[in-house]
C-alpha cells in the first residue's frame, strides 16, 4: 500500500472498529457520542481522501520491440 | 579451329547454389504464403518438416521446433513467413521463421490442440490459481498504450481509485513480434526489485486472428510461469484466449480488468456513510430503553409514596377514630355525666353533663 492508502486503510480498519464497538457489551451511552463524533470525522477523512488521490501512472522506458 | 568460348559463366554446382540463393534472398528477403498444410513431421524433436499446398502445387517447408508457437497438424490452413531456399541436394524448400494458423477453423483447430495440451500438465487447474490482492499499491500493465482498451482500463481505474503507481509496458498485441513482445515485458517486470503486486494484461477487441496472439503457446506459458499474481482481460465477453485461462484472474474486457483490479472509491464512501448511520439507530434504541428504564422507576416510586402515604392517612384516620371515642364530650353525649370534687358527706361536688354543669351536695355514700 502507499502511504496515503495505508492511511486510508488504517482510517477504515479504526471505523470499522468503533462501529463494532457500538454493537459490543462494552457500549456505554456515556461514551458513545464522543465515539460517534470521532466515527464522523473518521467518514468524512476517508471520503476527502479517497477522492484526493490520483493514481501514478508511467510509462516504463525500456523496449520491447528489440529482437534477440 | 578453336571451339568458340561460350559467353556463360561455368558455375561449380556449389556456387551455382551460392548464387540461386542469394538471389533469392534479394529477390524474396522474407516471403508470407498461405497454405495447407501435410506430411507434417518432427524429427529428431528438433527438426520439423511439412508440405504447404493448394489445389496446383506444394512446395516443401523445414523449421525447427522452438520456432513452432501453435500445434500444427495436417489439413490446417497456415500462413508461413519463410525464405526460400535451394539446398544442397538441389531440391527447393522454405526455411520457415514464424507459422500461424489461417481462417476460422484452423484457428479454432489448433487453440483446442493447444488447449488440451496444456490443460493435460494443469496449467488451468484451479489449485494454481493466486489471489489478488484487494488494494494494489503498484500494478504492471502490459499493453498498447494507443489501443481503446488500455484508454478504458485507465480511465475507470482512476474513476474507481487513487494512490495506485501504475507501471506500463507498452508492446504490439497483435501481430508476429506481438508474443515476444508481451513475453519480454513479463521478464522485465517479473525481474524488478520494486516488484509489482499484480501484473495485468489487456488488449480490447479484434478479430479471431487479431487476438490469436494470446494462444501462442510460450506467452501463455510466460504469464503461467509469472512470479506476480495476473490479470487478462483480452477482447470482448464472449472472446475465449489461453492466456485468460492460465491467468490467475479472467477479466472479460480490459475494463472489467480495472473493476476486478480496484475497489469502487465511491461505493466505499457510501458504505462509510452506511456505516455511520447505523449507529444513530443503536444510540436512540440505547437512549429509548433508557428512557423506558427510567419511567418504569420513576412510575414505581410514585406508587411505592402514594401508598406510604395512603397508609400514614389510614393510621392518622384510625388514630382520630380512638382519640375520638377517648374524647369525654362523647361519653357525655352519650347521656353520662362528670363528677368533680369529693365523695364525702356534705361536701359540695360539680356535675357535668353533655349540655350543663350542676353544683350540688353529697348527702349520702354508699360503698358498692
Amino acid at each position: 500500500m502507499s502511504k496515503t492508502s495505508k492511511t486510508i486503510q488504517e482510517k477504515t480498519t479504526e471505523l470499522t472498529d468503533l462501529v463494532a464497538w457500538f454493537d459490543s457489551d462494552e457500549f456505554s451511552l456515556e461514551e458513545a457520542l464522543d465515539k460517534f463524533k470521532l466515527a464522523e470525522t473518521l467518514a468524512s477523512d476517508i471520503e476527502k481522501d479517497l477522492l484526493a488521490l490520483k493514481n501514478d501512472i508511467q510509462v516504463v522506458k525500456q523496449k520491447f520491440d528489440s529482437v534477440d | 579451329m578453336e571451339k568458340p568460348q561460350s559467353l556463360n559463366p561455368i558455375f561449380s554446382v556449389s556456387d551455382f547454389i551460392a548464387v540461386v540463393n542469394q538471389t533469392l534472398d534479394f529477390a524474396y528477403p522474407n516471403v508470407e504464403i498461405e497454405g495447407e498444410v501435410s506430411s507434417f513431421k518432427v524429427n529428431q524433436g528438433k527438426f520439423v518438416f511439412f508440405d504447404l499446398k493448394d489445389a496446383g502445387g506444394s512446395v516443401g517447408c523445414f523449421m525447427m521446433v522452438f520456432q513452432l508457437r501453435v500445434p500444427i497438424e495436417d489439413g490446417m490452413k497456415v500462413v508461413v513467413s519463410a525464405v526460400p531456399k535451394l539446398t544442397q541436394w538441389g531440391k527447393f524448400s522454405l526455411t520457415v521463421k514464424a507459422i500461424r494458423p489461417s481462417g476460422e477453423g484452423s484457428l479454432k483447430k489448433s487453440f483446442e490442440l493447444l488447449r488440451a495440451k496444456l490443460d493435460k500438465e494443469g496449467l488451468f487447474a484451479p489449485e494454481r490459481k493466486r489471489l489478488l490482492p484487494r488494494i494494489p499499491s503498484h500494478v504492471a500493465v502490459i499493453s498498447s498504450t494507443q489501443a481503446a482498451g488500455y484508454a478504458d482500463f485507465i480511465k475507470i481505474l482512476g474513476d474507481r481509485w487513487g494512490g495506485v503507481k501504475v507501471d506500463v509496458a507498452h508492446v504490439q498485441v497483435q501481430g508476429d513480434s506481438a508474443p515476444d513482445q508481451i513475453i519480454k515485458a513479463i521478464n522485465y517486470f517479473n525481474t524488478q526489485q520494486d516488484l509489482p503486486e499484480v501484473l495485468v494484461i489487456i488488449r480490447g477487441g479484434g478479430s479471431a486472428d487479431d487476438l490469436a496472439t494470446f494462444n501462442d503457446e510460450p506467452l501463455v506459458r510466460a504469464i503461467a510461469a509469472s512470479r506476480i499474481p495476473t490479470l487478462v482481460g483480452v477482447g470482448h465477453e464472449v472472446d475465449e484466449s489461453l492466456a485468460d485461462m492460465v491467468a490467475d484472474v479472467r477479466a472479460a474486457t480490459p475494463s472489467n480488468a480495472a473493476q476486478i483490479l480496484v475497489p469502487d472509491k465511491h461505493e466505499i464512501i457510501r458504505s462509510v456513510g452506511a456505516q455511520l448511520q447505523s449507529l444513530i439507530p443503536r444510540m436512540m434504541r440505547t437512549i429509548e430503553s433508557y428512557e423506558v428504564d427510567i419511567r418504569t422507576k420513576l412510575n414505581r416510586a410514585l406508587e411505592l409514596a402514594v401508598a406510604a402515604v395512603d397508609n400514614r392517612s389510614a393510621q392518622v384516620e384510625s388514630l382520630k377514630s380512638i382519640l375520638s371515642q377517648l374524647d369525654p364530650r362523647t361519653v357525655l353525649a352519650r347521656g353520662y355525666a362528670l363528677l368533680r370534687g369529693e365523695a364525702v358527706v356534705g361536701n359540695k361536688v360539680e356535675i357535668e353533663t353533655n349540655k350543663a354543669i350542676l353544683r350540688a351536695e353529697v348527702l349520702d355514700v354508699k360503698n358498692k
